[in-house]
């Protein structure tokens, strides 16, 4: 299954939102920002495409804002 | 100064502070209630050393009243029997502790004396005056030379007044006397004479032992009394530092008694002593001041029920700092010792913290470095790709593109950790100021 790119308000949230999700057994990896995504934060996570949901729940449990997924 | 000095410090100095103003309240109240109180006793031992007075002197009325109604008496004077005149009033005077009884005639000439033969006239004194009338009488008064003389009682009454200062001031030959004459009749109730005698108050008890008046009030009142003629002291119970009575002084207090003829109270020192006194003025039958009744309690009564209570507060007072001090000293220990602790603490972490900063920063500049390089070898195989493609370089320019996206990743990484390490820096330097200031503050040390 293709990867999709979650990305977030700061580098910040991207960090704490890696380690929410690695709590969460989410495999993330940190990647820089592609040319097609509009954020002010530099870095962004890439996951599997199965694991949209489970990620989007772990994230909100965890109380990060997601800026969106591309 | 370290908190602990200076916690001990304060709670040592709020409980002096406390006893002090506790104390000083303590006498400010204590010696004007006390005072007050003093002046109310002396006022009503005055009161009694007054009741004294005027039983001495109704004694004197009595005595001299039956005397003048006595048969053999009046049988003596009708017969001009001098003799048997004499001895029966020297039996008289000196049972009945009389300083003179004298007898007159008609006209007010001296018929018999207790104390001895010497003739005179008492025609002018106004008391006989006043018994002849058939009046019977009884006072105070003053008995000039001449009377004295006459009853042989002038060495008695003279005297060198001393001042306050202890010099003489004045002499005086006049004696302050309690007086009672009454009229003798005969069987027929006209007038034949008078009976005059009377009680000199002057030095009394250095002639015959007559303590009654003054020894009386202060044995039954407490404090000292004393007899002014004047005012000069001339018979008192205040004793001098030597044991002796003291007599013959004058008294600046009764100056304004005998001007207005109103009492005085409040303090006066006399034989070396300072009391709290009530001076009553004494008045003649004519209301004239002629002397004044001087009662008086030593102030230290007073003082001493001050100083008790101000040394029992101070004594409570120290009780009580030793017994908060001893309470206080382990809390103050136990306070500094915890906030010294605390102190170390944060210390120690600042200290971690900036070894963190230091190598967070070297890591950035080392990222940095290896950033380039990677960006240096990508370039490379891109250029060797452009002369010579080939499958191998293709997947080594892949390899390289993913390591140069995670370096690109680390290196954002570290520079938002190195924004963050700035304001960590400013919070550790304020961190160790604080952690400075509660170390000087527990300990008194400075870095």
């Amino acid at each position: 299954m293709a990867d999709v790119v979650l990305f977030f308000a700061s580098n910040a949230d991207t960090m704490i939102a890696t380690k929410a999700l690695k709590d969460s057994g989410i495999t993330a990896k940190m990647i820089p920002k592609p040319a097609n995504v509009t954020s002010s934060a530099n870095l962004c996570l890439s996951i599997d495409a199965g694991a949209v949901g489970p990620a989007k729940s772990a994230l909100g449990t965890a109380g990060i804002a997601l800026g969106g997924v591309v | 100064m370290s908190l602990r000095v200076r916690l001990l410090g304060t709670i040592i100095g709020a409980i002096v502070l406390f006893f002090l103003i506790s104390v000083i309240a303590a006498r400010l109240v204590l010696q004007h209630d006390l005072l007050a109180l003093g002046e109310t006793e002396v006022t009503n031992g005055a009161g009694a050393f007054g009741g004294y007075w005027d039983s001495h002197k109704d004694q004197i009325k009595l005595l001299v009243s039956q005397d003048a109604v006595s048969d053999s008496l009046r049988k003596n004077l009708e017969s001009k029997n001098v003799g048997a005149m004499r001895k029966q009033l020297a039996n008289i005077a000196r049972t009945s502790g009389l300083s003179f009884l004298t007898i007159v005639d008609g006209s007010g000439k001296v018929v018999a004396r207790a104390n001895g033969p010497q003739p005179g006239t008492l025609a002018q004194n106004s008391l006989v005056k006043r018994a002849l009338t058939g009046e019977t009488v009884s006072t105070a008064t003053l008995l000039g030379p001449v009377v004295l003389a006459g009853e042989g009682l002038v060495s008695q009454a003279q005297a060198d007044i001393k001042g306050p200062d202890g010099k003489s001031v004045a002499q005086t030959n006049q004696g302050l006397a309690l007086v009672a004459a009454a009229p003798i009749s005969d069987q027929n109730e006209r007038t034949i004479g008078a009976i005059y005698g009377g009680i000199l108050l002057n030095h009394e008890f250095t002639t015959n032992g007559y303590y009654d008046l003054i020894d009386q009030a202060a044995h039954s009142l407490g404090g000292a009394s004393a007899i002014l003629e004047g005012n000069a002291i001339v018979a008192s119970t205040i004793m001098r530092d030597d044991g002796t009575r003291a007599v013959d002084v004058q008294v600046p207090a009764a100056d304004a008694v005998l001007k207005n003829g109103q009492p005085y109270t409040g303090p006066d020192t006399e034989g070396g002593t300072q009391y709290l006194v009530h001076i009553d003025p004494v008045q003649s039958d004519q209301n004239k001041t002629i002397g004044a009744r001087w009662y008086g309690v030593p102030m230290t009564q007073i003082t001493s029920i001050i100083n008790h209570t101000t040394q029992t507060l101070v004594l409570w007072g120290l009780l009580a700092m030793v017994i908060a001090l001893a309470l206080a000293i382990p809390i103050v220990q136990a306070i500094s010792n915890t906030l010294a602790k605390r102190s170390q603490q944060v210390r120690a972490a600042a200290k971690e913290l900036g070894v963190v900063i230091v190598g967070a920063e070297v890591s950035g500049d080392h990222i940095a470095q290896t950033k380039a390089a990677v960006e240096k070898s990508g370039a490379l195989i891109a250029e060797i790709q452009a002369g010579a493609p080939s499958p191998k370089m293709s997947e080594l320019r892949a390899v390289n593109d993913e390591l140069e996206g995670d370096v690109i990743v680390i290196d954002t990484l570290s520079q938002e950790m190195s924004g963050r390490m700035q304001q960590a820096v400013h919070r550790v330097a304020e961190l160790n100021d604080v952690a400075g200031g509660l170390n000087e503050l527990v300990t008194g040390e400075k870095n």
